[in-house]
C-alpha cells in the first residue's frame, strides 16, 4: 500500500466536497486499527460501523445478497456517514448533508475515491 | 346534472343525456342508461384505478342519491354528489352498494382539475371506519354500545381488532408503494420497532425484515453508546445485482424496501416515491 496515495485519497475527497467534508477516515476490518483519519475523525464511530457491516453482511444473507459498494447512514441533525467497504479496509466519511447533495456524493465522488483507493492499495 | 364536477371538468362526451333517471319510471331506456349494477361503489372503484382508466363513473343509487366519480389515469381527481364536492363526495358514495353504474370516456384532460389529493385506499379505509363508527352508534357511542362493549370481555379481543386494522392500514401503504413503483419493486415490509415484529410485508423474506430491525436496533444503540449523534430516519444500502436497500424509520415503525436501481433510480425513490410514502403513512394516523 501507498501511503502517500493514501494521503491524497483524502486529500481528494476533501477537495471535492468542500464545505460539506467534516471528517474521514480508513480503518482495517479485521483489527478496527485506524491507517489514516483526518482532523475530527470519530475513531470510536468508525469502528462500530466496522461491526455495522459485519452484522449487514450476515443480514443481507437471509435475502439473500450482498452488500455492494456502500452504505449511508442519515444521523440526527446535520450530518449524514458514507461507509465504503473494501474487503480488508473499511472508509467512512462524514459529511454536512445539508451542504453536499447525495448524487453528489455517490455519483461523483464515490468512484473518484474508490479509484483512488484501488490505486494506492495496489501501489 | 349539475355539480361542479360536470361544470369544471367538461367531460361528458359520450352523447348520452344528463341526469339521473327518476326512480318511479324505471324504462327500459333507463336501464340501459346505467348498465352496470349490483355492484358496491368500492369495489369499482379499485377496479379502475387498478387499470389506470381515464373516465367519470356514474353512480345511481336512488333518485335522491347519485352521482359521479372523475379519474384521470387512475388517480380519482373529484367527485359529486348533490351539494357535497370533492373528498366528501367521494365519502358518501363509496359507502354505497347496490347501485347502478355508469362509465363515460374523459376526451380532454387538461382542463381537469384535482380536487382530491388523498389516496383512494385512504378514502376507502376512511368510509369503512366512518361506516363501522355508525353500526357502533357514532364515534363517541352510547348506551347501546357500552352494552356492546361489555359484551366483549376479554381485553385482548379488542388489541387483536385495533391491530387487524393497524395491519390492513400497513398492507395498503405497501399496496400503494407496490402500485408506485411497479416492477422495480423487489420486496418491502413494515415493522414494528418496539414490539420487533413484522407489520406487513410484499415478498419480503420475515427473516430479512427481522434481521434490519435487530440491526437498526444496533445503530441506534451503538451511536447512542459511543458517540454524540443518533441515527437520523433512514439508512441506504447498495446492493450486489443493482438493488438498493432504503430504511425508513417513523417513530415506532421500520420500512425495509428493496428495489432495481436500474428501474427506479435513487433519486426518483428519495425525491418522489419517499415524499408520498411519508405523506400516505401520515395520513394514516398510526
Amino acid at each position: 500500500m501507498n501511503i502517500q496515495k493514501l494521503n491524497a485519497c483524502m486529500d481528494i475527497l476533501k477537495k471535492d466536497l468542500g464545505d460539506g467534508f467534516v471528517a474521514s477516515c480508513i480503518i482495517t476490518t479485521e483489527d478496527g486499527q485506524v491507517l489514516v483519519a483526518t482532523d475530527h475523525a470519530n475513531i470510536a464511530e468508525a469502528t462500530l460501523l466496522n461491526d455495522a457491516t459485519a452484522f449487514i453482511r450476515n443480514a443481507l444473507k437471509t435475502y439473500p445478497a450482498e452488500l455492494g459498494n456502500y452504505y449511508y447512514i442519515d444521523v440526527a441533525g446535520s450530518m449524514s456517514v458514507l461507509v465504503i467497504p473494501f474487503g480488508d479496509f473499511q472508509w467512512t466519511v462524514t459529511v454536512n448533508k445539508k451542504l453536499v447533495k447525495l448524487g453528489l456524493l455517490l455519483n461523483v465522488v464515490l468512484p473518484a475515491i474508490i479509484n483512488a483507493f484501488e490505486d494506492a492499495v495496489v501501489s | 346534472m349539475e355539480g361542479t364536477a360536470k361544470r369544471d371538468l367538461k367531460l361528458v362526451q359520450d352523447g348520452q343525456k344528463e341526469g339521473a333517471p327518476k326512480s318511479e319510471a324505471a324504462t327500459r331506456d333507463e336501464l340501459q342508461r346505467w348498465p352496470l349494477f349490483g355492484l358496491s361503489v368500492g369495489s369499482f372503484l379499485q377496479v379502475i384505478a387498478m387499470e389506470q382508466q381515464t373516465c367519470i363513473m356514474e353512480v345511481y343509487h336512488d333518485a335522491d342519491h347519485w352521482g359521479q366519480f372523475c379519474f384521470v389515469e387512475g388517480s380519482l381527481y373529484d367527485a359529486s354528489c348533490g351539494a357535497l364536492q370533492g373528498e366528501e363526495a367521494a365519502m358518501e358514495m363509496i359507502a354505497w352498494e347496490n347501485v347502478r353504474l355508469n362509465i363515460k370516456q374523459i376526451l380532454n384532460t387538461s382542463k381537469v382539475e384535482r380536487k382530491i389529493e388523498k389516496n383512494l385506499m385512504l378514502l376507502l379505509m376512511e368510509s369503512t371506519r366512518r361506516r363501522d363508527e355508525l353500526k357502533n352508534g357514532g364515534p363517541d357511542g352510547d348506551m347501546e354500545d357500552a352494552e356492546e362493549l361489555d359484551d366483549i370481555d376479554d381485553i385482548e379481543d379488542l388489541d387483536v381488532i385495533a391491530d387487524d386494522v393497524e395491519r390492513a392500514k400497513l398492507e395498503a401503504c405497501l399496496n400503494i408503494l407496490a402500485k408506485d413503483m411497479g416492477d422495480a419493486l423487489n420486496t418491502a415490509s413494515i415493522s414494528s420497532i418496539r414490539e420487533g415484529r413484522i407489520m406487513a410485508s410484499h415478498k419480503a423474506p420475515p427473516q430479512t425484515a427481522e434481521a434490519f430491525l435487530r440491526l437498526t436496533h444496533y445503530l441506534k444503540n451503538a451511536f447512542a453508546a459511543n458517540t454524540s449523534v443518533h441515527l437520523g430516519d433512514h439508512y441506504i444500502m447498495d446492493m450486489k445485482g443493482g438493488l438498493t436497500l432504503v430504511v425508513l424509520i417513523f417513530g415506532e415503525y421500520q420500512w425495509c424496501v428493496v428495489f432495481d436501481n436500474t428501474k427506479c433510480t435513487l433519486g426518483l425513490f428519495r425525491n418522489v416515491i419517499m415524499p408520498k410514502v411519508v405523506k400516505t403513512f401520515n395520513e394514516m394516523n398510526l
